[in-house]
């Protein structure tokens, strides 16, 4: 049950650091050559995103931005591209990681002004480039978000290869209520066995808390996986591999409003932003539990009016490649008709133990997957 | 005031002489005019006055050293004296005659240039006299004047008075000197005076070499002293004098003319004393004097004859036309058949014409009379001839009534009421009637009066109206209608007296169509030497120029042009600077009443790349603004001509020629500021760029990377590279720009390399200079090569292309 579909995934160090001191020696050679040093990245915007039918996920399409050293900022991006090639490059020599905040204190120190960042967005965003040109992953580079803090409580056993050892955790019995941790680099997790029928993935901590207390993972063998939100890339590798490797479904269930859609969006498609790792991350088979607009009419829920940047939202997702389908565009149609959003609580209005006892199981039936 | 100083040469040619010009020359008394009214020629208050005298006898001499076809160099001192300034003018110029002296620096008004139309500085020959009178009022002292001919003479120094009284200088002493100058004038005058206008002083001797960029000007005052050196040795092209144009002159102008005109007719006069008048149109001016000075005749429809049987068939109250009867019945003691001849051939006569006018029947009259006397041996006298022509007249005004009514019907609208036209027409032949010159002679005011009150009286009786339209329209059919009388014009001299005839003479000149004046005579400084009289006294980045065609406003030729001064070390604080210049004369005074300055305030000069806070006003810049009028005429605002008067003719070329120099002005700061920001770009990136490729060498452990190509190539830079194999020495010339170069590349080398086809080679202490001149398109390369022996050094320089966008790796 090991990792071997990940070839491009799984680079080891010296495999990394060989393809950005390659992508420096491009540069070199655009020197050397008397050119124009230059490096080529996908347009990063939901108009350059198109479907991959072999994957089934939405990868970017044909259009190029060129970072280029014939404008001031152009040169200025490359030098921090450069520097920045440097640290990774010494990074990997070391077997050494650091996070993405760090990078960004760490260009403090370095000598030349000028290759420092300005805000951290510009780390992030170079370090992004970087991946897309150099083909290695982020986790590759060994840089890690600040945080993930992105938990899972269910049927599940497993073996993480941590710096400290292995360790070897049962996801129910041997964690405490808050459940297990999923570490940066989910790769180094080797599962050992499942119990579970389906994964569901939760937007929200109130949302995870309740179905916790209630019992559900234990009454119905799921896997809870808590997104905290837009989910980090670890949170997303780890549902992926929960379906490919151990064939579970993977349900999400979030607030019903434009946002958390996006939320669905990036677990089952892949985010805009980080679409050239949207094979890596993204689970299509994902279906979406609510809170569809539809609920929010079926079950009378307590709601609040949709605000400008909703609507908007809406409407941009109306013409996001990923959303075309039946479901979205009547949902999202629905919506903008009744002007109403509603959060995962507000199931509460029926009581606390609605949510387990009613709408999971009735919405789950709906989508065969009980 | 011009033609003072004798001319250099003796007996040498086409120059007149001092002498000769003297008698072009004419006195007008106002001394004593002058001295009631100082602050009208510029001397109304002390700092003033000293500006003033600088400046008439500054212009004075640099109009004489230039008539006399030599290089200013002019000298000025201001010194203070305590009680009084004195002032020191020297010049090079011709010198002056020893009976020239007193009538050129005393009298005032003297000098041809009130008469003459000529681009000259002084243009009413009133400045260095009225210096002279200023500082005798002021001082009690005397101008002492010192001349040198070149006749070998040696100089002579004068001291000279004015008698208010009479006008009249007075030489107090006359003496033999000794001055060192080999020719020229010196003024020395002392006045009440103080240095308060110091700034106008400066400002006015700086823009006069500005201005006159051939001529040196030395300059010293108790402060300070300053030298401005020529910068060209070329003198200003002589200007041609000109008669006045007739649509130029005013009445007193004109009034003087005729008193010193030796021509006895009118069109003689106009003729000889004008520009652009022969005898067409000399012709045409008369004709509109005579229909002012006798008014025209008007003219009526000839009675036909009863043989001729049609009679038209408006004449609905003569009856029969009976003009035979009429003169037969006037004619007496003649034989019967001389006597119906002579009635008959008159009838026939004026029935051959359209229309007849009194003049017309008397000509008429007197070619039949002397017709009949010749076929039938018998005179017709005077006497008979005038009763012919009144009984004759009298026929012919008999049918005014229904000429009247044809002329009123015509003019006016087919909306009007037949009544009231019938009302109008019978009224107006009715008052022409009633006149008591029955010729039937009026001026064209006097016509128009006739209309008026019967055009009152139809409204008044007949209930009708006749706006001033109609009652125009009349007038003029009326008046087209009249003709021309052939009484012989008042003589010149008789007009001269006449101060009503010239001012119909004058407005008959200023009605007539007239050919503008010839532009020959003006000489404007030319665009290059603006720029370089710019150029000589301010330290700018940029320079332009511009001068116009002449134009022409009233009877008076005229060129503008402008110049631009712009940054370096031109003033930036503040507004920019505005020079000003009539006829090369710098303008220092009355600055905001000036014709320049409002039309420098209306101009967007954020258009041309200049601040200009508010998007009117003056523009403030590190900037300086030159714009030169120069006329026959200037029209000033006052007679001290501090300012240009608003003329709508001059203010329109001031602006075209201010926006022709702005416009290089413009392309100028776009081109800078697109250098600039290209600069600005080159050196951050020509920054970032080594620094990355150190990293990159050092990250990939390679040599050391140039830069240089990868930098010419984002600066769309030239990139002009050596290569050395062996012996051949290659130049490439990498063009990354999109457009062409051409630029000139030389290099220095100290070995031989032999003829070449392409360069240019010198040899100079050992060095050779290889100079190409390629050509070089955009995105191409052009490949320099030579051959040498053995080792040398080189060093390459390129001319031709901007810094900003040259990169030399060689």
């Amino acid at each position: 049950m090991s990792t071997d579909t990940d070839t491009d995934a799984d680079l080891n160090e010296e495999e990394a650091r060989e393809q950005l001191l390659d992508l420096a020696a491009q540069f070199y050679d655009q020197f050397a050559d008397g050119s124009v040093p230059r490096m080529e990245i996908p347009t990063r915007t939901k108009s350059n995103i198109v479907f991959d039918e072999d994957e089934d996920v939405w990868v970017y399409g044909d259009r190029h931005s060129t970072r280029s050293a014939n404008s001031v900022n152009g040169a200025r991006k490359l030098l921090k591209a450069t520097y920045t090639i440097e640290f990774l490059a010494d990074q990997l020599a070391e077997d050494r990681s650091s996070t993405l905040r760090e990078l960004y204190y760490l260009s403090e120190s370095w000598e030349e002004e000028r290759a420092q960042f300005n805000d951290q967005d510009e780390s992030n965003q170079l370090i992004e480039d970087l991946e897309i040109v150099a083909d290695v992953t982020r986790e590759d580079f060994h840089m890690r978000p600040e945080e993930s803090g992105a938990t899972v409580m269910g049927p599940l056993y497993l073996r993480e290869q941590t710096r400290r050892g292995e360790r070897e955790i049962h996801c129910q019995k041997d964690v405490g209520e808050g459940g297990y941790q999923i570490p940066n680099d989910p790769d180094t997790i080797e599962f050992l066995d499942v119990d579970a029928d389906f994964v569901l993935c939760v937007e929200t901590g109130g949302m995870r808390d309740r179905l916790v207390e209630n019992g559900f993972d234990e009454e119905y063998d799921v896997v809870v996986v808590h997104l905290k939100g837009q989910p980090a890339r670890a949170t997303r590798r780890l549902t992926k591999r929960l379906r490919d490797e151990l064939d579970l479904p993977v349900v999400v269930f979030t607030d019903g409003d434009p946002w958390s859609y996006r939320i669905y969006g990036s677990v089952a498609y892949g985010s805009i932003k980080s679409a050239h790792l949207s094979e890596y991350l993204a689970t299509p088979e994902a279906q979406f539990v609510g809170i569809r607009p539809q609920d929010i009419v079926d079950y009378d829920l307590p709601t609040d009016p949709l605000a400008d940047s909703d609507i908007n939202a809406l409407e941009s997702e109306l013409d996001d490649p990923r959303f075309q389908d039946d479901f979205w565009t009547e949902q999202i149609e629905l919506q903008l008709d009744i002007e109403k959003k509603a959060e995962q609580q507000a199931l509460a209005s029926r009581g606390l133990d609605f949510v387990t006892d009613t709408y999971l199981p009735e919405r789950l039936e709906e989508m065969d997957v009980l | 005031m011009t033609s003072f100083q004798s001319q250099l040469g003796e007996g040498g040619g086409s120059g007149a002489t001092a002498e000769e010009l003297a008698e072009g020359q004419r006195s007008i008394s106002i001394a004593e005019f002058f001295e009631k009214n100082k602050q009208m020629l510029g001397f109304d208050s002390d700092a003033k006055a000293l500006v003033t005298a600088v400046k008439e006898a500054v212009d004075n001499s640099l109009d004489a050293t230039e008539e006399a076809n030599i290089l200013p160099d002019i000298y000025v001192e201001i010194e203070d004296r305590g009680d009084y300034y004195r002032l020191v003018v020297e010049d090079n110029g011709p010198g002056i005659t020893k009976e020239q002296v007193p009538k050129v620096f005393g009298k005032l008004l003297y000098g041809s240039r009130f008469h003459a139309r000529e681009q000259k500085r002084g243009q009413q020959g009133i400045g260095i006299s009225a210096s002279v009178l200023y500082a005798q009022l002021t001082s009690g002292k005397p101008a002492k004047i010192t001349s040198k001919t070149e006749t070998g003479d040696g100089a002579r120094y004068f001291e000279l008075t004015i008698d208010t009284d009479t006008n009249e200088p007075e030489i107090d002493v006359d003496e033999p000197a000794t001055w060192e100058r080999p020719h020229g004038t010196r003024i020395e005058l002392e006045m009440e005076a103080n240095m308060r206008a110091r700034r106008q002083l400066r400002d006015y001797v700086k823009y006069t070499a500005v201005v006159n960029p051939h001529a040196r000007i030395e300059f010293h005052e108790p402060a300070d002293s300053f030298k401005f050196e020529r910068a060209t040795d070329e003198l200003p092209p002589e200007t041609e004098e000109i008669r006045p144009h007739p649509h130029g002159v005013e009445l007193g102008t004109l009034l003087k003319m005729l008193d010193a005109t030796d021509s006895y007719s009118t069109s003689g006069f106009l003729q000889e004393e004008f520009t652009r008048v022969g005898a067409k149109t000399a012709d045409g001016v008369c004709d509109r004097f005579r229909d002012r000075q006798f008014g025209r005749e008007l003219t009526w429809r000839p009675p036909r004859s009863t043989d001729g049987g049609a009679l038209e068939a408006h004449r609905n109250g003569g009856g029969e036309a009976a003009v035979t009867p009429a003169v037969r019945e006037a004619v007496a003691n003649k034989s019967a058949e001389a006597t119906t001849g002579f009635a008959d051939r008159v009838a026939d006569a004026l029935a051959d014409r359209d229309e007849l006018a009194h003049a017309t029947v008397v000509e008429v009259v007197d070619e039949v009379a002397d017709g009949i006397a010749d076929d039938h041996g018998e005179t017709f006298g005077e006497t008979v001839r005038k009763k012919a022509v009144a009984a004759a007249w009298g026929e012919v005004t008999d049918g005014r009534a229904a000429d009247c009514y044809e002329l009123v019907d015509g003019a006016t609208t087919t909306r009007k009421d037949d009544a009231a036209v019938e009302g109008l027409a019978t009224r107006l032949a009715e008052r022409f009637a009633d006149r008591d010159d029955d010729r039937g002679r009026l001026t064209r005011e006097e016509l128009r009066a006739s209309v008026d009150r019967a055009a009152d009286a139809t409204e008044e009786y007949d209930d009708a109206t006749f706006g001033d339209t109609a009652r125009e329209n009349v007038t003029d059919a009326f008046w087209e209608r009249a003709r021309t009388v052939p009484d012989e014009l008042p003589s010149v001299s008789a007009v001269a007296d006449d101060r009503d005839a010239a001012a119909r003479l004058l407005e008959a000149m200023r009605a007539t169509d007239i050919l503008s004046p010839p532009t020959g005579c003006l000489a404007p400084i030319s665009e290059e030497l603006v720029e370089a009289g710019l150029r000589k006294e301010y330290d700018a980045d940029f320079y332009a120029a511009a001068t116009r065609d002449a134009e022409v406003h009233g009877g008076d030729p005229f060129v503008v042009e402008a110049g631009i001064a712009y940054g370096g070390d031109v003033d930036g604080d503040g507004d920019v600077d505005v020079l000003r210049f009539a006829n090369r004369v710098p303008l220092v005074y009355q600055r905001g009443a000036c014709a320049t300055v409002d039309v420098v305030k209306d101009i967007n000069w954020r258009n041309y790349g200049l601040d200009q806070p508010g998007g009117s006003g003056i523009p403030t810049d590190p900037a300086v603004l030159m714009i030169h009028v120069a006329s026959t005429n200037v029209p000033f605002t006052s007679e001290s001509k501090d300012a240009v008067a608003n003329v709508p003719e001059i203010e329109r070329e001031i602006e075209l020629a201010l926006r022709e120099a702005a416009r290089e002005l413009k392309s100028y700061l776009n081109k800078r500021r697109s250098l600039e920001k290209r600069r600005r770009k080159q050196n951050v990136i020509a920054d970032i760029l080594p620094e990355m490729a150190e990293k990159l060498s050092e990250v990939t452990d390679r040599e050391s990377l140039d830069v240089d190509d990868s930098l010419a190539r984002i600066m769309n830079n030239v990139l002009v590279e050596r290569t050395v194999d062996g012996s051949t020495i290659e130049l490439s010339v990498h063009n990354y720009d999109d457009t062409g170069v051409a630029g000139e590349v030389t290099e220095i080398v100290t070995a031989d390399p032999g003829d070449h086809d392409e360069a240019t080679v010198v040899e100079m202490d050992g060095e050779w200079f290889l100079k190409w001149s390629p050509e070089v398109a955009a995105g191409e390369t052009a490949t320099l090569r030579y051959e040498i022996d053995g080792d040398a050094e080189f060093d390459v320089s390129v001319e031709g292309i901007e810094a900003e966008r040259l990169t030399i790796d060689a």
